[in-house]
């Protein structure tokens, strides 16, 4: 018997505790997919120039690439 | 005022009293079914806000974009000496440092540039799934079967044991399976098997703070960019990604969209989204101030599950390391794959961006480390028309003016390949 008070007791509380963090999501502020996506694009197009992987630099700046002589595929 | 018939105390038949009045004046709305009532009316609440905002995908705003063409990434450098699967890899500020852990037991902090090894330390336990370098570059932190997080100071010296300097910091109540310092030394935070993460004071070893709110394994986490607060994200064996404040230990926002159990989690570079990777083969992108997922990695072809993920400096590739042995790099913005690398024998299970963003590395259970980044890319001859200088470049090495054409498998359209060395 006492254990089994004990047992609902935890799953009011487990419930309890989940009503509120959803309260807490379900309150914040949000903005629109579409704004969202645009400073993600935004932010994407300021940084392209200083992205290596994305643009490339030179063999001198990239400490990784070996200075070989190329070849003719 | 009853009196207990055996030793005429009071206070113990007080209490049940007590307790069974508290049942009872229990205001009606807190009783289980109703709680489980307003649980389910706030979700759907969720879902409708999210829904309302929810007016474009991301792939619809980015068609305006001009597109990336295809990458060829090239492995420059291979680290061997691990005796066993690599599970985790971390880069050091420096740009040139890694360290790595792995099945075996051993840590090892290399120099990438000359594959040289500078420390090795061996753990007690084996599968040490967690290895992190502090921001100093003065030292690592790693952990796994053992529960713990356990800080090693590196020493000039490299004949000295790193091992007796070593500093037990987290104490969890199952293995490690992530671990990051924040902005400085003093500060880790962990996440674990045991269904919680943890923030801890390095020098005292002490909980700072603890988080709560995953119902299973926590696999993942990442700290948000140091601009954006005191945030951090983490993905677990529940399919969930949780955004902690980690002053407050509360969960902010949750976002249950995968299939699978999420291996990865890391912030876009304005620390506005995070993108995750699966064990359902997907990865997605989740923009916090939306708060919903706004894109979708994935392709019919892949099928295996995601270990690993990265971004590149500007956000614009998102890196993927496979169970099926590959790297993928996607198109954050069009939702394409642009890139596929091959080279790895076995599963790709950690893979990180370098800190200045020239290369990326990868773990493997193939026991080695790869060091990667672009060595030329093809574009449409379309794209390229505006900017008919740069088919005339010179190699960099030899001055040779190179200038191709070949035709695509389609045999339909011409590209041109611009070689960068």
């Amino acid at each position: 018997m006492m254990s089994s008070k004990a047992h609902s007791s935890n799953n009011i509380a487990n419930a309890r505790r989940t009503v509120q963090q959803l309260r807490i999501e379900a309150s914040i502020e949000r903005i629109k997919v579409s704004k969202a996506c645009a400073d993600l694009m935004s932010y994407c197009s300021e940084h392209a120039r200083s992205d290596p992987l994305l643009m490339g630099i030179p063999a001198s700046d990239n400490p990784f690439k070996d200075k070989k002589p190329c070849t003719i595929l | 005022n009853v009196l207990c018939r055996c030793c005429g105390c009071r206070t113990l038949l007080l209490l049940l009293l007590l307790w069974k009045l508290e049942e009872h004046l229990l205001p009606l709305n807190e009783t289980l079914a109703h709680l489980k009532t307003e649980s389910e009316t706030l979700k759907s609440k969720l879902e409708e806000e999210r829904a309302k905002l929810h007016d474009v995908e991301l792939h619809q705003v980015a068609e305006k974009v001009e597109g990336l063409g295809q990458f060829v990434m090239k492995t420059r450098r291979t680290l061997k000496g691990h005796g066993n699967k690599v599970l985790c890899m971390d880069w050091c500020k420096d740009k040139r440092r890694i360290v790595s852990s792995s099945q075996d037991g051993k840590v090892i902090v290399w120099d990438a540039f000359t594959t040289n090894k500078e420390h090795a330390v061996t753990m007690p336990c084996t599968w040490v799934m967690a290895c992190a370098y502090a921001p100093s570059g003065c030292a690592v932190a790693c952990g796994g079967l053992d529960n713990k997080c356990s800080v090693y100071p590196l020493s000039l010296d490299k004949n000295e044991n790193l091992a007796a300097k070593k500093k037990s910091v987290a104490m969890h109540t199952n293995y490690l399976s992530a671990c990051s310092f924040t902005n400085s030394d003093m500060q880790i935070l962990t996440s674990s098997g045991d269904g919680t993460c943890a923030l801890w004071d390095v020098e005292s070893g002490q909980l700072l703070q603890s988080f709560h709110g995953h119902a299973a394994d926590v696999l993942c986490l990442d700290l948000a960019p140091s601009e954006t607060g005191n945030t951090f994200v983490s993905g677990g064996c529940d399919k969930k990604a949780n955004v902690w404040d980690m002053r407050s230990g509360q969960c902010i926002q949750s976002f249950e969209t995968h299939e699978s159990d999420i291996n990865s989690v890391r912030y876009y570079p304005s620390g506005d989204a995070f993108a995750s990777g699966s064990d359902d083969a997907t990865c997605r992108l989740y923009d916090l101030r939306a708060d919903r997922e706004v894109a979708i990695y994935s392709k019919e072809s892949i099928i295996f599950g995601v270990s690993s993920v990265d971004f590149s400096l500007s956000g614009r590739l998102l890196f993927g390391g496979y169970n099926d042995y590959t790297i993928n790099v996607w198109d954050v913005l069009k939702g394409t794959r642009v890139s596929i690398l091959f080279g790895h024998e076995n599963r790709v299970s950690t893979l990180r961006v370098s800190p200045d963003g020239t290369a990326f590395s990868t773990g493997s259970w193939d026991h080695t480390l790869r060091v990667c980044d672009d060595c030329y890319f093809l574009s449409n001859l379309t794209t390229l028309q505006p900017r008919v200088t740069f088919l005339v470049t010179s190699c960099n090495v030899c001055c040779f003016s190179l200038f191709f054409f070949f035709l695509s498998d389609l045999g339909l359209r011409m590209r041109t390949q611009r070689m960068k060395w």
